[in-house]
């Protein structure tokens, strides 16, 4: 991996870079698109690239039950198989493995989980995390973690952080011996819980190995957590991890969320929100989320965002059309789920733009102004950017300020239209 | 009052080939060679394909909207764009260069329905069953301003068998309703016609000779200058689906069906076990009727039944239903006319596409189709000035393992692949009949080379029932969780 640092904020800790990969250069702070199966959900390779998207995501889990690593050889690995030219990250397996199986025993060799398949007890260590991704073949590869939910507190917290450590020297010698190491790249994931102490204790581990990871995630939130504890955490983590390594939070999709973590010195970050939310006809926009369901759209000749470069925008598909086909016809998850996914690459390239021009505070209060000046700034986001010298209030003295988790809505529900 | 004029091979019956052109008001003309495909629609757009997609795939050439999923708003929507060019086909986004026709009903919807009225047609939509009036027809149509209109037509969808009665009842409305829709005082633009009377073939005579009488008085009046309904006739279309249900013919995978109601064991049918019998009505519609009509026939169970449809009727236009819906059932279809050599003396039969759920595809790294057309380059779109500049990587095509793959793991971008290859291989496929047609002065070879697709191309239904059998049991499996179907599945 190639990773240079373009240009900084001269106010946040927000900051451009080109990460160049095996399979192509990609410009940070990036948004990157979850195929969970080999397949952003009914797009095609083709569609996701002429997006202007060059990183996607894809599940360790879901890619070693099915297909299998032994088809992936066959084909030549994920990019073959799917038919995806650019770059290619793949998590561990862990988080999954821990979310989606019945039993899932942590050891100090791996994580012990019974088969789907024939419900034998089957073991996941770092090393065979690795053979995995290997076998995939991801530009990115993550370390296996030990993953507790975020809201864990106790011992099993420092217990987990410790081993993710071990485990992350057990992944690098793996890694160091396959060959790879040319063409692939281990990123480290900070774990640590909520607790800011253990959190220091990790990246001080973490940040000794520099020479064995290509780059550094952040680990470990995103579960439920007080998002003023999240930005918390997030900016400890991005403020102590070493300046010519990429920065990737992990689970991180909310418009706004990306530009707080974006401006905190994060550079990458990935969720399943955006095209989720689009199979619910839901549409991201620059003034806030659009349920294309309620009725008010039945009859709206307008496009979803008269500005916006997608094909479902620019081709003209009004939001009249998209609430007739919305939840009924595949089509209207295609539409919307490329409208969303350009709305996120135009969020974070709005950001690459704003940052290299030097005007990256402004691009923050514009783009708060018009998603939240209606319905109330999310008092997290106020205190987070502040923390990095902008004030989302400045001269506005009647601004609504709505305390809490404001902004983290739930995607079934939106409480903006 | 037509803008459609189609120039044919031949004006004798038997297979014919010709070139359709349509000029719209605005001067544009498109241009399509026949026997071709007409492309079903769902809730006015092509299942699976987004609007991109649909102008990036060649196959589509026409499109068929039913109009009646709109009736669920009132007005219905589109009608809000009156006095747009192509307001219909712009609100849908359908590619310029495609040819748009609308009609009331979904000619592929077979479902038992309310009876119609002498003054209405019922429809169904998502809130239930509404009825339209002619005159509502009329204005519809001039607001969504297809290229072609179907006129409305009375066919029964109670439940079978109809009376002599009920058959003179329904020619003589849709007769009616062919005139209102050319009335002279709000005349529509090329009119196509569906054949009235059922399976009676003298009532399908009848309605053909009424489009075909000589008018007087008032109902010459209602639509001068033209002397005959047929007069103001731009095509005629046969829908082959309630005359297969009246004949008791109850193929599985035409309609959509929900996985659950898909039967555990699925007798193995003969995709033209009605195809004669079909031809027969067809043929007692066409008798009286100009050749020189373009001819649409819905609702086709495959290739085999299209070929022969053009052998002995010299049908134009077919639509392209029935290999989508084999491209929602995970079937890609591979089938090539005339028959390639090499397959001409294989003891076996082969079939005309294969089920890609099937386990033996799963390390079968062979590209979906070697006739697959490129798929268009685009730019890309740059969201900043330091992205890298914008270029698209040639796609290699996709591997039959790799739809196996997203078959299995319900994701839908396998149906959007599997559609746009489907389209492709039945325009192929209608390219070769174009081909052997052209090049056969005596009408011998198309017969023989009918005949060796026949003996060389599996007509069993055999593939749909196994797909449609897969395809349910993983739309069921996903109700019970992930885990439970690998257990199940599981076998690779
Ligand atoms: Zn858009």
């Amino acid at each position: 991996m190639q990773f240079e640092v373009l240009a900084t904020c001269h106010t946040t800790k927000a900051r451009v870079s080109r990460m160049t990969l095996a399979h192509g250069v990609t410009a940070l702070p990036t948004f990157m698109p979850v195929a969970t199966q080999a397949a952003i959900k009914g797009l095609t390779p083709q569609q996701v690239e002429s997006l202007g998207i060059t990183l996607i995501l894809n599940n360790t889990y879901h890619l070693n039950l099915r297909p299998g690593t032994k088809i992936l050889k066959e084909a030549g690995g994920a990019h073959k198989f799917q038919g995806w030219n650019h770059n290619l990250l793949t998590d561990s397996g862990g988080f999954q493995l821990v979310s989606l199986s019945k039993f899932t025993k942590i050891t100090e060799e791996g994580a012990l989980f019974s088969s789907p398949f024939t419900g034998e007890p089957t073991m996941l260590t770092p090393e065979e995390s690795m053979s995995i991704q290997h076998a995939i073949g991801a530009d990115i590869m993550m370390q296996l973690d030990d993953v507790v939910p975020s809201l864990t507190t106790g011992p099993r917290v420092a217990e987990a952080m410790a081993r993710s450590v071990r485990w992350l020297d057990r992944c690098i010698e793996f890694h160091e011996k396959s060959g790879r190491k040319d063409v692939q790249n281990l990123f480290a994931i900070v774990q640590g819980g909520l607790d800011p102490e253990l959190r220091d204790q990790c990246l001080d581990e973490m940040t000794k190995r520099k020479d064995g990871v290509a780059g550094y995630a952040i680990g470990g939130l995103s579960g439920g957590e007080a998002k003023d504890t999240f930005w918390r955490i997030v900016k400890q983590c991005a403020d102590k991890l070493p300046a010519d390594r990429p920065r990737y939070c992990m689970g991180v999709g909310f418009a706004e969320d990306l530009l707080v973590c974006a401006a905190l010195g994060v550079d990458m970050a990935d969720c399943v929100f955006p095209t989720r939310t689009a199979r619910f006809g839901v549409a991201l926009t620059f003034r806030g989320a659009m349920n294309l369901k309620l009725s008010k759209y039945a009859t709206d000749l307008t496009p979803i965002d008269q500005n916006c470069p997608c094909p479902t925008c620019k081709g003209g598909t009004t939001r009249a059309m998209l609430h007739h086909i919305v939840t009924l016809e595949t089509v209207a998850a295609h539409a919307v789920t490329m409208h969303n996914l350009t709305f996120q690459a135009q969020v974070m390239g709005g950001a690459r733009d704003a940052i290299m021009q030097g005007t990256f505070p402004a691009y923050l209060h514009k783009f708060f102004d018009n998603y939240f000046g209606d319905v109330g700034y999310p008092e997290w986001c106020v205190n987070a950017l502040r923390s990095v010298g902008v004030d989302l209030l400045e001269g506005k003295e009647n601004a609504k300020v709505i305390p809490g988790d404001g902004g983290n809505w739930d995607y079934s529900n939106p409480k903006k239209q | 009052m037509s803008t459609i004029s189609f120039q044919l091979s031949a004006t004798s019956p038997g297979p014919r080939i010709g070139t359709l052109r349509l000029t719209r008001p605005d001067g544009t003309v498109l241009s399509l060679k026949t026997p071709g495909i007409v492309t079903a629609t769902s809730r006015g757009v092509v299942p699976h394909l987004s609007p991109d997609l649909c102008a990036q795939t060649k196959a589509v050439r026409w499109v068929h909207v039913a109009f009646e999923s709109f009736l669920d708003h009132d007005p219905p929507v589109p009608t809000l764009l009156t006095g747009q060019n192509r307001a219909l086909a712009r609100f849908l986004g359908h590619p310029h260069s495609a040819i748009l026709s609308l009609s009331l009903r979904d000619p592929g919807d077979i479902r038992t329905m309310p009876p119609n009225g002498d003054a209405h047609v019922s429809a169904n939509c998502i809130r239930g069953v509404r009825k339209v009036t002619p005159e509502n027809w009329r204005s519809y149509g001039q607001s969504c301003d297809p290229d072609i209109i179907f006129a409305l037509t009375d066919t029964p969808f109670t439940p079978p068998p109809y009376s002599q009665k009920r058959l003179t009842k329904s020619v003589e409305r849709s007769l009616a309703w062919v005139a209102d829709i050319l009335r002279s005082d709000s005349p529509a633009r090329n009119v196509f016609v569906q054949m009235a009377g059922g399976t009676e073939p003298a009532a399908r005579a009848a309605f053909s000779e009424g489009l075909g009488a000589r008018l007087y008085d008032k109902e010459a009046e209602a639509v001068k200058p033209l002397k005959t309904l047929d007069e103001g006739v731009a095509g005629y279309s046969i829908d082959l689906g309630p005359l297969r249900t009246t004949l008791g013919d109850r193929l599985l995978h035409h309609s959509k069906l929900a996985a659950v109601l898909v039967p555990d064991t699925i007798e193995t049918a003969d995709l033209t076990q009605s195809t004669e019998a079909l031809i027969k009505l067809v043929g007692a519609s066409l008798q009286s009727l100009p050749q020189s009509r373009p001819r649409l026939v819905n609702s086709c169970t495959g290739p085999h039944e299209i070929l022969k449809i053009v052998k002995d009727v010299g049908a134009d236009l077919f639509d392209a239903a029935w290999a989508q819906r084999a491209a929602d059932i995970g079937i890609a279809m591979e089938f090539h006319f005339p028959v390639p050599d090499h397959h001409r003396d294989g003891a076996d039969k082969l079939a005309i596409g294969y089920n890609l759920y099937d386990h033996v595809y799963a390390h079968d790294f062979r590209s979906l189709c070697e006739t697959d057309s490129a798929t268009v380059l685009s730019t890309p779109l740059q969201h900043s000035s330091v992205d890298s500049p914008p270029t698209m990587i040639p796609a290699s095509p996709f591997t039959r393992a790799y739809l196996h793959h997203l078959l299995h793991t319900h994701e839908m971008s396998s149906h959007a692949l599997l559609t746009a290859h489907n389209l492709s291989v039945l325009a192929a496929f209608f390219a070769g009949i174009q081909g052997i047609v052209s090049s056969d002065s005596e009408r011998v070879l198309f017969a023989k080379e009918v005949e060796v697709f026949c003996d060389v191309y599996d007509v069993s239904s055999v593939l749909f029932d196994e797909a449609l059998k897969a395809w349910a049991g993983v739309e069921l499996a996903r109700g019970k969780g992930r885990l439970g179907r690998e257990k199940v599945v599981g076998a690779e």
